[in-house]
């Protein structure tokens, strides 16, 4: 298997504060890959890393290495990690462009592509048929969607900037159930058209379910990793994170 | 009527360069949160650079008049635009990579400010510059109208200025990632996008409207001074304020307005009321609405 992404002895701050100490954890082409953790583990400090974002509201590397197909990233714009690379962030809380519509929130997306125009409009295609409710918005300035549908948004827009790669922080978040399951089975289809996905979840039930693989992170350290039925049946992840 | 007419003209005149100037503030406001405090004194660097480019041409060049403006027009506003550049790489971008609190920027972007006032003199001297002809004065008349073609030139630039802009932000994708920093300067670099690129496409916008805004007002009124950028300066960041800063209908409203307040103030007044009555009128347009007209509130910015 090919690997793609690889996070070696990982250390970052914020400040003068250390949030991650030394994790290792690597991602495969065509793998979900999911990192559960607690409400202040470094789930989100983790994905902030691997995306290259500056400082202050991301931490700096202090040590370790991040490569992508076996090369370093950490001297790599922002920008480059999803132009170049095709990387793609879905941020926790979104981020999307409020005061855009649907369609200009998708077509900024699509800033830094250099393919034909004929490959970018079968995209829109493709995210309108994978997010119906987005096509019938496409006019619709985007902070007047519901919170649901920003998420929808949020990963149409990941689509449109062409990544292979896709990280994921708390997509259900804000989801009602139905819609959660929706988004789950969208991605589970989008993985098996060739993405590989990197999905950060509080649930980690339905996260474990869905992966092929995880790890655990625990106040910046990762303490337990597996396939995911192994993560599923080990007693210590049963009791924290799978309510016994 | 004549009279009404004629105050109307001088009235967009006025209009026009406090737009062309709230332009910029209102530009970089959108993008960046920062009032770039220096930005009439790039106007007054763009009347200079006009003034050099214009007297280079005429006198050492000898061209003739027609082509020496057919020069300077690009080549001030490329020059223009070139010092506010500078301006964002030497003061505001190093303290933006810190994560400087927006109130040092401000207070930086005054110094810079200063700076520009201050290194003219140094290097210029007191002296006022007298800018050379380059247009021949054409007087139109009806009745007791009367315009000059370069009143005219300088009202139609300014409708042309804002034609481009609205095209620029609402059209392309350039325009849409510089609305979509003043939303959410985090995710820009998600989508590909790099911030310093938009950045400084918005410095260049704003800077080479001032150079074109210094180059026509030095054509109108032909006296340069170092510190001619200053009260138009003043005048023309409370315009996009009124107009609703980060909105350019808002920025090209505010100038227009206050153009029209000065000049109906001196209609019926004395002028020594201009200032006064102007600014207590603006004043009170913030009263009843403290976000601006086009503005909107901090949460739902442009
Ligand atoms: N911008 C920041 N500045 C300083 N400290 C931060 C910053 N962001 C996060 N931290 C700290 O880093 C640690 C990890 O935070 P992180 O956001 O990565 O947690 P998380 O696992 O994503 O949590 P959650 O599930 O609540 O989103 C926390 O202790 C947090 O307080
Ligand atoms: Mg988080």
């Amino acid at each position: 298997m090919n690997t793609l992404l690889e996070v070696k002895d990982l250390c970052v701050k914020y400040g003068n504060i250390e949030a991650l100490h030394g994790i290792s954890f690597n991602v495969n082409e065509g793998e979900i890959v999911t990192l559960i953790g607690a409400n202040g583990a470094g789930k989100t400090t983790t994905l902030l890393s691997v995306s290259r974002l500056p400082p202050p509201e991301a931490p700096k590397v202090i040590s370790g290495e991040i490569s992508w197909k076996g090369e370093s990233i950490l001297d790599v714009p922002p920008h480059e990690i999803i132009s170049k690379l095709h990387m793609a962030l879905v941020p926790e809380g979104r981020h999307i462009f409020g005061n855009l519509t649907v369609e200009e929130n998708l077509k900024l997306a699509t800033y830094a592509r250099k393919d034909s125009a004929k490959d970018i409009n079968g995209d829109y295609d493709r995210v309108f048929s994978l997010f119906p409710r987005l096509a019938e918005r496409r006019k619709q300035r985007s902070e007047s969607l519901s919170g649901g549908e920003q998420q929808m948004l949020a990963v149409g827009r990941a689509l449109m900037s062409k990544c292979t790669f896709i990280m994921l922080d708390e997509p259900s978040m804000g989801l009602a159930p139905l819609l959660m399951y929706d988004m789950f089975r969208t991605l589970k289809k989008l993985n098996q058209e060739g993405l590989t996905i990197l999905l950060i979840e509080q649930n980690a039930n339905l996260a474990l379910k869905f992966a092929h693989r995880g790890y655990v992170l625990d106040t910046g350290e990762i303490v337990a990793q597996g396939t995911s039925a192994e993560l599923l049946a080990n007693p210590e992840v049963k009791k924290a994170y799978l309510g016994g | 009527m004549d009279i009404l007419i004629q105050n109307l003209l001088n009235a967009l005149q006025w209009g026009s360069f406090y737009a062309l100037i709230a332009l910029g503030y209102t530009l970089v406001y959108g993008v960046l949160l920062l009032i770039n405090f220096a930005h009439g004194d790039v106007f007054m660097v763009g009347a200079y650079i006009a003034f050099f480019v214009a007297t280079f041409f005429l006198g050492f060049v000898d061209l003739s008049p027609w082509l020496t403006l057919a020069l300077t027009v690009p080549l001030t506003m490329l020059l223009t635009a070139g010092v506010g550049v500078t301006l964002e790489r030497v003061a505001y971008r190093p303290l933006r990579r810190k994560g400087a609190h927006r109130l040092y920027v401000v207070i930086t972007a005054l110094m810079c400010g200063l700076m520009l006032e201050n290194s003219n003199l140094a290097l210029l001297g007191a002296s006022r510059k007298k800018f050379p002809e380059l247009l021949d004065k054409v007087i139109y008349t009806w009745g007791n109208v009367s315009v000059t073609n370069l009143k005219l030139i300088v009202i139609f630039t300014a409708i042309a200025v804002f034609i481009l802009l609205e095209f620029i932000v609402t059209r392309t994708k350039i325009g849409m990632a510089m609305r979509g920093i003043s939303y959410d300067k985090f995710a820009i670099p998600l989508m590909g996008i790099p911030i310093d690129n938009v950045i400084v496409f918005t410095f260049v916008l704003g800077s080479g409207m001032a150079g074109l805004a210094g180059l026509l007002f030095a054509m109108s009124y032909p006296i340069l001074e170092p510190y001619m950028g200053a009260l138009i300066g003043w005048k023309a960041f409370i315009a996009a304020v009124v107009g609703g800063i980060g909105d350019i209908r808002g920025a090209f409203l505010g100038g227009f307005l206050l153009g029209f307040i000065e000049v109906g103030v001196v209609a019926l007044f004395p002028s020594t009321y201009r200032d006064l009555f102007a600014f207590s009128i603006l004043l009170m347009i913030l009263w009843i609405k403290p976000t601006g007209i086009f503005g909107v509130a901090k949460t739902t910015k442009i």
